[in-house]
This record gives C-alpha cells, sequence and structure tokens, in this order.
C-alpha cells in the first residue's frame, strides 16, 4: 500500500506540474461539448432563422402554382427567391444557381399546372358520370421538377423533399376537390357545398416522449448531445495516459521502477487511480458547464437533479474503462507516435461504432451487433437511460459492470504483454 | 577464508526473438561479495543485457542465477529489495525536484519520516546538490543529472549495487564525485557491478574484471589474474584490445 500510494503520489505531481497538460485535460473536453452542443443545437434554429435558401420559377401563375409557393412561403422554413442578379429566370440558370451552390433547392412549376390538373379532373368526372364502366383512360402526370445541391446531406435533402412534397401534395389536393366540386355542380341538379371542407384533418397524430415508471419526459438538445461528447471526451484521456507510460518507458524511469519494490500491477494501479480522479473532474466540470454555463450560451440547460448518484457510478465505470483501454494501448505501443495516432484513430472508431456521431438504431444490422460490445455504447445507454428515461441506479448498473470488466480485460491484456516482452524480448 | 559469492551465474543464456544466435551464451560467473565487479566488453558485447536480467528486467532464456542468496527464478521480490540500479538513462522525473524525485524513490525502497528526510539530505550534500534540492530536475546540467541519477541507487542503503556506464557525459569533477561515492559505499560492504567503456576508470576502480564478447566471458579475475593469464604486463586498454580485436562494433 505504502508503494502504491508513493506511485500515486509521484503521478499526481507528474500531472500538476504541467500545467500546460493539464488545463489541456481540462479545457480541450469542456470546449469540445460546448462546440458540439451548441452546433447541433442551434444548426436547425439558424435554418429556421435564416431559412433555407430556394429558388422557384412559378411558370403557373394560377390556383396550383400559386398555392404551392404561399405554402413553402408561409412554411418559414425557406428563404424563396424568385431572381437571380435581377435577371429572369430560366430552367437552365436554376440548374446553374443550384450546381454551384448558390441555392440548396431550385424548383420549377411548368406553365399551365393548374389547367392541366383542372383538365384532368375535368375527364376523370365526366367519365365517372357519363356512366361509362370502363377505367379512367392514363394520363400524363404533371412534372414539378427541383434541383438539389448534392452538397446538402442526404438526411436534410430527404426531409426538405418531404416537406415540398407534402406541401404540393395538399395544394393538389385542394385543387382537385374544388375542381371536383365545379364538375359536379355543373352536371347534378343539386348542388354540393365545395368538398374541401370534409378535409378537416379527422387524423390527428399526437407524439409524447415516454420514460421508465410511466412518466413522460421532454428531453433537450443538451441531454441528448452532453453524455455522447462526455464520453467521447472522457476516453480521449487514452492519449495523455499512454504517452505518460510510454515516456517512462523512453526515459528509463519505468525500467527504475521494475528494479525496485513493487510490480508493473502497482505501478499500473497507481496511475489508474490517479487519472480515474482526472476523468471524473473531467466528468464533474463537463456536468457543471451544462446545469450552469449552457444557459448564458443560449443553450437549454442540462438537468440532472436526483440523478447525480447514478450519473457518478456510470462516469466512474466509463471512465475505467477508458483508463484500462489507455494502459493496454501504452503497454503495446512503443512510441509515442504510435500510440497517439492508434490511440486517437480508435477512440475515434469506438465512438462511431458506439452511437457517438450516428444512432445505434441507424446503423447496418453488423455494426449493431458490433455496437453491442463497444464500451462506448454500454457509457452512452448508461448515460441515456439516466438523463432521457428516468432510468435508476440499479437499471444502468449492468451497463456499469459491462466496463469494469472491459477495463479489467485490458489491463489483464497490457501486463500478460509485459510478461511476454520481458520474456521474448 | 573465502567470502561468499554476491552473485553466482551459472550457464546463462540468452535469445532475443528472431534471433537464433544468443545475446548471451553459457555464461557462468561469481561475483564475490564486498567486491567492485567491472563487466567491459565492446558495443554490443551484452553487457547491458546481462544487467538487465540481473536487475529483473529481462527473463533469461536458460541458466540459474543466484543473487545475495536468493534465487532470481522464485525470490525476485526479495531480490528487489537488496539491489540498487543506477542505469545508463537519466531514470528521473523532469519536472520534479531533486528532493521530490529522492523522496519518491526512497519512499518505494521503505525509507520514511525524518530517516528519509535525513537520507536525503545526507546524500544531497555529499554529492553537492544540496542548494538544487527545490530545483526542478530538467533544469540540472548534465553532470548533476548524472549525480542525482546515483543517489536513487543508493539511498537505501542497497547490499548489491549495479551500475551501468555510471559516468558517461559528465565533467572531471562529477565524475570524480562519483568515483570516490562508490569506493566509500564499497568500503561499508556493498558489492558494486559496474559496466564502463571507460577502461582507465575500471583499472583504477574494479577489484575483479570479466571481459565479455559475444556474448561469452572472454577472461575474468583480477587485473593481475588476467595479467598473469595473458602473459603481459599492459595497461587494461591494451589487453581489452587484444583480447576483442580491433574491428569496429555495431
Amino acid at each position: 500500500m505504502r508503494i502504491f500510494l508513493r506511485l500515486a503520489y509521484k503521478d499526481y505531481l507528474v500531472i500538476v506540474r504541467d500545467r500546460g497538460g493539464l488545463a489541456m485535460l481540462f479545457l480541450m473536453p469542456l470546449a469540445l461539448v460546448l462546440i458540439m452542443t451548441s452546433l447541433q443545437d442551434t444548426t436547425f434554429r439558424a435554418l429556421n432563422e435564416s431559412g433555407i435558401r430556394m429558388i422557384i420559377l412559378n411558370g403557373d401563375k394560377d390556383s396550383l402554382g400559386m398555392a404551392i409557393e404561399n405554402e413553402i412561403i408561409r412554411s418559414d422554413f425557406f428563404a424563396v427567391h424568385h431572381e437571380i442578379d435581377n435577371k429572369p429566370l430560366t430552367e437552365q440558370s436554376i440548374r446553374e444557381a443550384v450546381a454551384a451552390g448558390e441555392f440548396q433547392i431550385g424548383m420549377i412549376i411548368p406553365p399551365g399546372a393548374t389547367d392541366h390538373i383542372r383538365n384532368q379532373v375535368k375527364s376523370s368526372v365526366a367519365l365517372l358520370f357519363s356512366g361509362d364502366s370502363t377505367e379512367l383512360p392514363r394520363v400524363d402526370s404533371l412534372i414539378i421538377r427541383m434541383y438539389v445541391d448534392p452538397a446538402t446531406k442526404n438526411s436534410m435533402r430527404s426531409s426538405l423533399q418531404g416537406s415540398i412534397r407534402e406541401f404540393a401534395a395538399r395544394v393538389e389536393s385542394q385543387i382537385i376537390l374544388n375542381e371536383l366540386t365545379r364538375e359536379i355542380n355543373n352536371n347534378l341538379m343539386i348542388p354540393v357545398a365545395n368538398l374541401n371542407r370534409m378535409n378537416r384533418g379527422t387524423v390527428i397524430y399526437k407524439e409524447e416522449y415516454v420514460a421508465r415508471g410511466n412518466k413522460s419526459v421532454i428531453p433537450n438538445s443538451a441531454q441528448h448531445n452532453v453524455p455522447a461528447w462526455t464520453l467521447f471526451a472522457m476516453f480521449f484521456i487514452v492519449i495523455p495516459f499512454a504517452s505518460a507510460m510510454i515516456k517512462e518507458k523512453e526515459d528509463g524511469s519505468l525500467s527504475r521502477l521494475l528494479t525496485m519494490p513493487g510490480s508493473y500491477t502497482t505501478i499500473m494501479f497507481s496511475k489508474i487511480l490517479v487519472y480515474l480522479v482526472v476523468c471524473y473532474l473531467q466528468f464533474v466540470s463537463i456536468m457543471l458547464m451544462g446545469v450552469y454555463l449552457f444557459p448564458l450560451f443560449g443553450l437549454t440547460a442540462l438537468v440532472i437533479t436526483g440523478k447525480v448518484t447514478s450519473l457518478t457510478v456510470i462516469a466512474f465505470t466509463a471512465a475505467l474503462a477508458a483508463i484500462g483501454y489507455g494502459i493496454a494501448v501504452g503497454t503495446i505501443a512503443r512510441t509515442h507516435q504510435q500510440a497517439a495516432i492508434f490511440g486517437s484513430i480508435s477512440v475515434m472508431i469506438l465512438a462511431a461504432v458506439g452511437g457517438i456521431w450516428v444512432p445505434v438504431f441507424m446503423m447496418p444490422p453488423v455494426f449493431r451487433v458490433i455496437s453491442s460490445a463497444s464500451p462506448m455504447n454500454w457509457g452512452l445507454n448508461g448515460f441515456y437511460d439516466i438523463l432521457v428515461r428516468n432510468a435508476g441506479l440499479t437499471d444502468v448498473m449492468h451497463y456499469g459492470f459491462q466496463m469494469i470488466l472491459f477495463s479489467l480485460l485490458c489491463v489483464i491484456i497490457a501486463i500478460y504483454y509485459h510478461k511476454l516482452r520481458k520474456e521474448v524480448a | 577464508m573465502t567470502r561468499k559469492l554476491a552473485i553466482d551465474i551459472q550457464n546463462l543464456t540468452k535469445y532475443y526473438r528472431g534471433n537464433d544466435i544468443p545475446a548471451i551464451d553459457r555464461v557462468t560467473l561469481g561475483i564475490t561479495e564486498g567486491h567492485i565487479f567491472g563487466l567491459l566488453g565492446p558495443n554490443g558485447a551484452g553487457k547491458t543485457t546481462i544487467i538487465r536480467i540481473l536487475c529483473g528486467l529481462l527473463t533469461p532464456s536458460e541458466g540459474e542465477i543466484i543473487i545475495g542468496g536468493y534465487s532470481l527464478k522464485s525470490e525476485m521480490v526479495r531480490i528487489r529489495r537488496i539491489i540498487g540500479v543506477v542505469p545508463q538513462e537519466i531514470a528521473l522525473y523532469q519536472s520534479l525536484t531533486a528532493y521530490e524525485n529522492l523522496s519518491i524513490y526512497g519512499g518505494i525502497y521503505g525509507l520514511r519520516g525524518e530517516q528519509l528526510k535525513k537520507e536525503i539530505s545526507g546524500q544531497l550534500h555529499k554529492f553537492g546538490l544540496e542548494k538544487s534540492r527545490n530545483i526542478q530536475v530538467g533544469r540540472y546540467s548534465g553532470g548533476m543529472k548524472r549525480r542525482l541519477n546515483l543517489i536513487v541507487g543508493l539511498m537505501h542503503q542497497p547490499r548489491i549495487l549495479f551500475l551501468d556506464e555510471p559516468t558517461v557525459g559528465v565533467d572531471v569533477q562529477s565524475k570524480n564525485v562519483i568515483i570516490e561515492s562508490l569506493l566509500d559505499i564499497n568500503k561499508t560492504g556493498t558489492t558494486i557491478v559496474y559496466t564502463s567503456h571507460y577502461l582507465e576508470e575500471a583499472e583504477i576502480l574494479c577489484t575483479s574484471l570479466a571481459i565479455i564478447d559475444e556474448g561469452r566471458i572472454i577472461t575474468k579475475g583480477s587485473l593481475e589474474e588476467i595479467r598473469k593469464e595473458n602473459n603481459t604486463e599492459a595497461k587494461l586498454e591494451d589487453i581489452f584490445l587484444q583480447l576483442t580485436g580491433k574491428t569496429l562494433r555495431d
């Protein structure tokens, strides 16, 4: 125990003496969490406020064209433009402007679009009221062309196209019902009211976030982003940790320690203790920033009331997993370069498969399986269960055990590898 | 009266990974208690490998080693308590002061409280580092670091002290302090195992020697015994060149 405490004191002194490194250990994770949360939180808001740049060439100038355009403008989601450099629009100029990235979307409503719909409805109604039971004749579809900037992300493009299609379909059905009403009134003796009156939204979709204990919660961007980026930042302790180990190897102090009373395991566990405290302090500082500083940056405050114990347990076990991984990297890597490159890229990979960037349910099946074996995924699930699913300590303990086991496995690999190297070096 | 062996090495062999030629080839050697033993040889001869095996940093491929009456194979924990090691590298924490380095290493060896403080002060005074005790080691000169590196191996008063090139790259004054200190320590009964490329230094310091080349001991004994064996009255350096040749080594 005496040796362990001496070694821990040494590691503590080495960390606190490197003030620049210490500042980076705390400031970089804080910056990462703040920036990532801000970016993810404000991007959508900014889009709403400034609008997605859209250019429309409305050749119709009648009910359908005007209605689609009005719906798009009314949505407040798009900044609609009708000209480029004060010049009249053509299909080619729209195509070029979108291709150049000046607009995210270009829309061309062809001339006579309303007439096309009207004629289509008129001929269909005429046929329906003629008593002829033959199938309605196939007619040419009306094509409303949309050009999309290829730099627009797939997910955003799908969402935009979905919205525009929804507006267009709504307008189209209104026009069809209007035309249908007119045709019916022309053909029947008994007048009918506008059929659009039937369209009163009889089906309503109501969504609610549900959590354990039959509770309803309203998750905010802080609760979604902070756990993910905190975990990501905590795992980056792998690099300074492994570097500290390699420095001791290179300057001979590890060899000297190994000739003294104590063992490699004692040396490793003293480091684990000190870096565990560092990692936990990182976590505490990020949580405090989420609770108290986020509102100052215009972000929603992180709510952790009543969840501190569970969060502490998951944070400690996640820190253990990260440090265990750092020990394995630091033992196996022979140089700083190896540790830095392998450490940082492997943490990125662990984050990717762990669901930090892309939700696990959206991954292909094989990655979902890999994800279920990723310590970052266990940590993330633990944090999400506590923060947004209202889980208690007993509900998330299994994630903690998984991370402890992962850490132990890494330490065993490191000790075995050290022994092997001593024998076969 | 025959003195006991501090270190008894029997048939020590070490192969490095992927190498069919042994780095150490069936070395048998006895180092008598209280001696200053010089292990000499050209670059790549196997000196550092032997020292690293004796300190427990490498596992031998074959052979038996007894250090201070304890088996290297099964009693390494006990051996660690009776040996001191001064590596060739400056194995110190550069951001810590001399006092902090010594306090940590001394603490690991079991020194504590007043005994630890007294030992640190005494050694720092002896090696002329008392005034710089609270300065970070990174700001020390090469000679100061080398002296402090030596103190770490001495402060728990080991029965056996291993030194790997302890005077490399230091000025004459520092070298003199180191040599005198080693002679003083030896007078208290500490056995010293020492490697160096400075053969004049070895000639002054060592009571017994072994010259190793390509993993094998080619001669051993006191300087007089070696001279007798080789029918020469030459200096150690000339004997060394005669036995190991003049070919450059990597």
